[in-house]
């Protein structure tokens, strides 16, 4: 009984198929608000879900000269990351289903896992393009990194625990963005970061390299790196919503709070330009990391302030 | 230096309808000066075929059958045309004009886009092959 | 002795297909890990043969064929063109006529400007930008298409003349275009000088110094946002720009941001030049009477396309088919530039500094020989192009 319910959980709802669904439906959202924003029309409600349709449907070519496992093998690793670490996180406002210590770093880690397998895919295709997004998309991982980990963790520096369920059970319904606002927004953007939405999208500048590290990609493995995306960016948005905007007590907290910091990320990426990738590095090392150790050592203080 | 300078364009769409128009089911009017479909005046027209010779495309034939009594078959490719207008202007008796309808010219085949005009009988023998589109047959009937 | 090996260069080929160009062109980038360190570039891919074509064509048809070049610029390779054929057959056109060709033409500028302004920013990534100077150049399509019968590929032009008159309801809807118009521009120069991403784009980046412009021949408000000043509006007023004279829109800095303020500062010249065409056309007719046959004889016609100075020669044996026509476009040279200024840059600045010339690919693909060392000029015949051909194309893959 304990396994089959382990199994509902984890091939249904919250994570497995529910999330998937709702990687999709994010993604309309989010493309839905950009075409909003940009004054046009935008996709319809099925449009995600005939991409992933259709690209299934498609024959996967495997380039020449590429190691086959890996070339059908890391998208599967990559799409099995972010639901992974989706079991950690409240999705849809329930409890975590699992829980331990540390589980917020095996979460943050979880979420890279999907931007490592695309990089480790760039560079196992030989083509030019390939190899370059590779390249830049490993780069901006080591950039945006450890900002973001850092101000991820500015609300388990206060709470004094590093596992999500007890963090967001210390906050107690509180708000962290409005004591911790320096960090939230470092969190935010280094969101953006990951999932290279635009400005941060130079890994796979479509006017520069054609696709990025996903060059050589078709058919299945496409699919499955553009459903992980879709489910990172689910699970990631969770996250901060969880742990800066007061936990998520129930569905309908749930939707809110996420769709209303992807109204947020919608913003950011109309109204910003595309970074290089030398200044992307150079904004996260120089700006990123500086404003986020500025809130780390407030928090200190503070803390060291009160007992 | 700022950021985000086309925040005030961006923020006032997310509450504005999309700027497209959602074409069939939005149709705009066309502009009176629209160049569409060609119209052809037999009653004006004299066969001086300068309007065949002018036409960047080829799309115009003109079969003379009697000049005198003013008995023409003009063939008009649709598909081959491109709205230039110049046929109009070449004609000194300004018997080609271009409407502004007719814009919408998609077809499944090219039958619809070739267009016959002239006497109903001889646009019958034309369409049947009896008779060439186009130059001055020495038989008239 | 120590002899080094040669660094591993990489080449990233930009084309012929890619999402950067919006037509074919090759350019083949060498780098070294983001830093650009050599790139050639070939062209022809939209090569169609329009020279020979027009040959066989008289000189009626030939005006469409000459539109047909290209897309964005085309009433002003019809006017080139009508010019010429003009003044071969010595036909003086009706004031009215030139000014109103000079009013599309100016019209066809604002277009053009704006769809590149949407191209650049979409090259860097703003697609916002781009989104809405699109749906800002959607005003000016509507009026020229109300104008003259097409949003594209006017047909405005006669040999002799103009075809379209402006009415008191064209006039209306051509001013409410620019009223619309000019205080986005305003809007866009703003974006495009303050916007902080923006600028670490184009800032700096793609530089053009005055001497390497001359030396290079580039044209057009590429050159002029390098100082050069050079506008054949201006230097050789052709059509009606002899009776509305207008000021050259010169930067001296020459990186890519010289090239925005450039082009931006041209739209409003465009909105002055307009409105005062408007308020003061000649009255007259159209179109004056052109012989089928055009008169012996061969002439050049220089006019300002929206990216710099379009050329036109015509030969005429006095038949009613040219002879000759030879059209050289401003990309041409502007591409050259290009080749020369992406070394040193990185990998991204590339579709930048491509963006920035305005390439329109169809415009330029002529066959152009080029005789360095030998002082006569010469011609070749088919057979030996030919021969050239498969020398050098012969065993090197594309």
């Amino acid at each position: 009984m304990d396994v089959a319910l382990d199994l509902l959980r984890l091939l249904i709802f919250p994570a497995g198929l529910t999330l998937l669904l709702l990687g999709l439906i994010y993604e309309w959202v989010d493309r839905k608000l950009l075409a909003q924003f940009q004054n046009r029309v935008g996709p319809r409600w099925f449009q995600p879900l005939a991409d992933v349709v259709k690209l299934l449907a498609k024959e996967e070519v495997l380039p020449h000269g590429v190691n086959r496992w890996l070339f059908i093998g890391l998208p599967v690793i990559g799409l099995a990351g972010p639901l992974t670490a989706a079991l950690y996180i409240p999705m849809a406002g329930l409890q975590p289903s699992d829980s331990f210590t540390g589980d917020l770093i095996v979460a943050v880690y979880l979420l890279s896992l999907l931007t490592l397998t695309m990089g480790l895919a760039g560079s196992n295709a030989i083509g030019r393009f390939s190899i370059i997004g590779a390249t830049r998309t490993l780069t901006q991982l080591f950039s945006y990194e450890a900002p973001f980990l850092l101000a991820l963790l500015g609300p388990a520096l206060v709470a004094g625990s590093w596992q999500i369920s007890e963090i967001i059970g210390s906050a107690g319904g509180r708000w962290l963005l409005l004591t911790q606002p320096v960090g939230f927004v470092v969190a935010l953007i280094g969101l953006m970061g990951k999932l290279e939405l635009p400005p941060f999208d130079a890994p796979e500048a479509e006017t520069e390299i054609v696709a990025g590290a996903l060059t050589e990609y078709s058919g299945r493995g496409l699919a499955l790196f553009r459903i992980g995306r879709n489910v990172a960016m689910v699970v990631g948005l969770t996250l901060i919503a969880a742990l800066y905007m007061g936990g998520i007590a129930n569905p309908l907290a749930f939707v809110a709070k996420t769709l209303g910091l992807l109204l947020i990320v919608a913003a950011l990426q109309a109204v910003l330009a595309r970074l290089r990738i030398d200044q992307t590095v150079g904004l996260w090392w120089r700006y990123g990391a500086l404003l986020v150790l500025l809130q780390w050592a407030v928090i200190i203080v503070a803390r060291g302030g009160v007992s | 230096m700022k950021f985000g300078s086309m925040f005030s364009d961006v923020l006032p769409s997310l509450f504005s309808s999309p700027m497209t128009e959602l074409y069939p089911f939005e149709r705009r009017e066309p502009p009176a000066r629209l160049r569409a479909l060609l119209h052809w005046d037999p009653e004006q027209c004299t066969g001086c075929g300068l309007c065949v010779m002018d036409c960047p495309a080829q799309a115009l034939e003109i079969l003379t059958l009697d000049r005198k009594a003013k008995r023409f078959v003009v063939t008009f490719h649709l598909d081959r045309c491109t709205f230039c207008s110049q046929c109009t202007y070449s004609c000194r008796q300004g018997s080609l004009s271009l409407s502004n309808e007719g814009w919408e010219v998609a077809a499944l085949s090219r039958e619809p886009l070739t267009f016959v005009w002239g006497e109903a009988e001889d646009v019958r023998r034309v369409l049947a092959g009896e008779l060439p589109a186009e130059g001055t047959p020495p038989q008239a009937t | 002795m120590v002899t080094r090996e040669p660094l591993e260069t990489f080449s990233v080929p930009i084309g012929p297909q890619h999402p950067a160009l919006k037509e074919p062109g090759h350019f083949l980038i060498s780098v070294d890990g983001e830093i650009v360190t050599d790139a050639v570039v070939r062209l022809g891919y939209a090569h169609r043969g329009i020279e020979k074509a027009a040959e066989g064509r008289n000189w009626v048809q030939n005006l469409y064929l000459v539109e047909r070049i290209c897309g964005i610029c085309s009433h002003i390779h019809a006017m080139a063109y009508s010019l010429a054929v003009e003044r071969l057959a010595g036909v003086e056109v009706p004031p009215r006529a030139q000014t109103i060709r000079v009013l599309v033409a100016e019209l066809e500028r604002i277009h053009s400007h704006l769809l590149w302004l949407g191209v650049a920013a979409h090259e860097a990534g703003f697609d916002t930008l781009f989104m809405y100077s699109w749906r800002d150049r959607e005003t000016i399509m509507d009026a020229l298409e109300g104008f003259t019968g097409n949003r594209v590929n006017y047909s405005a032009n006669l040999l002799g003349g103009v075809k379209c008159d402006v009415g008191a309801e064209q006039r209306t809807a051509i001013l409410k275009a620019l009223d619309y118009l000019e205080p986005r521009t305003h809007h866009y120069m703003d974006v495009v000088t303050s916007d902080a991403m923006y600028l670490q784009r184009t800032r700096g980046i793609g530089v053009m110094t005055r001497s390497q412009a001359e030396l290079m021949g580039a044209v057009g408000p590429t050159a002029r946002a390098s100082g050069v000043p050079r506008d054949v509006r201006v230097e050789a007023p052709y059509a009606a720009y002899g009776s509305y004279p207008l000021s050259m829109v010169l930067d001296n800095r020459g990186d890519l941001e010289a090239r925005f303020v450039v082009r931006l500062n041209e739209l409003f010249e465009c909105y002055r030049l307009v409105r005062e065409i408007l308020d003061t056309l000649p009255p007259g007719e159209l179109q004056a009477k052109m012989p089928r046959r055009v008169p012996e004889g061969e002439t050049i016609s220089r006019v300002e396309a929206p990216r710099g100075e379009l050329f036109y020669f015509i030969k005429s044996n006095g038949t009613d088919k040219p002879e000759r026509l030879k059209v050289r476009t401003p990309t041409v040279f502007n591409l050259m530039s290009v080749v020369k200024l992406v070394i040193g840059h990185q990998l991204a600045d590339v579709p930048m500094i491509l963006a920035g010339i305005d390439p329109c690919f169809s415009c330029n693909d002529r066959a152009i020989l080029v005789q360095p060392s030998r002082g006569s000029a010469s011609l070749w015949t088919w057979e030996q192009l030919r021969r050239h051909g498969i020398e050098v194309y012969h065993g090197r893959r594309p």
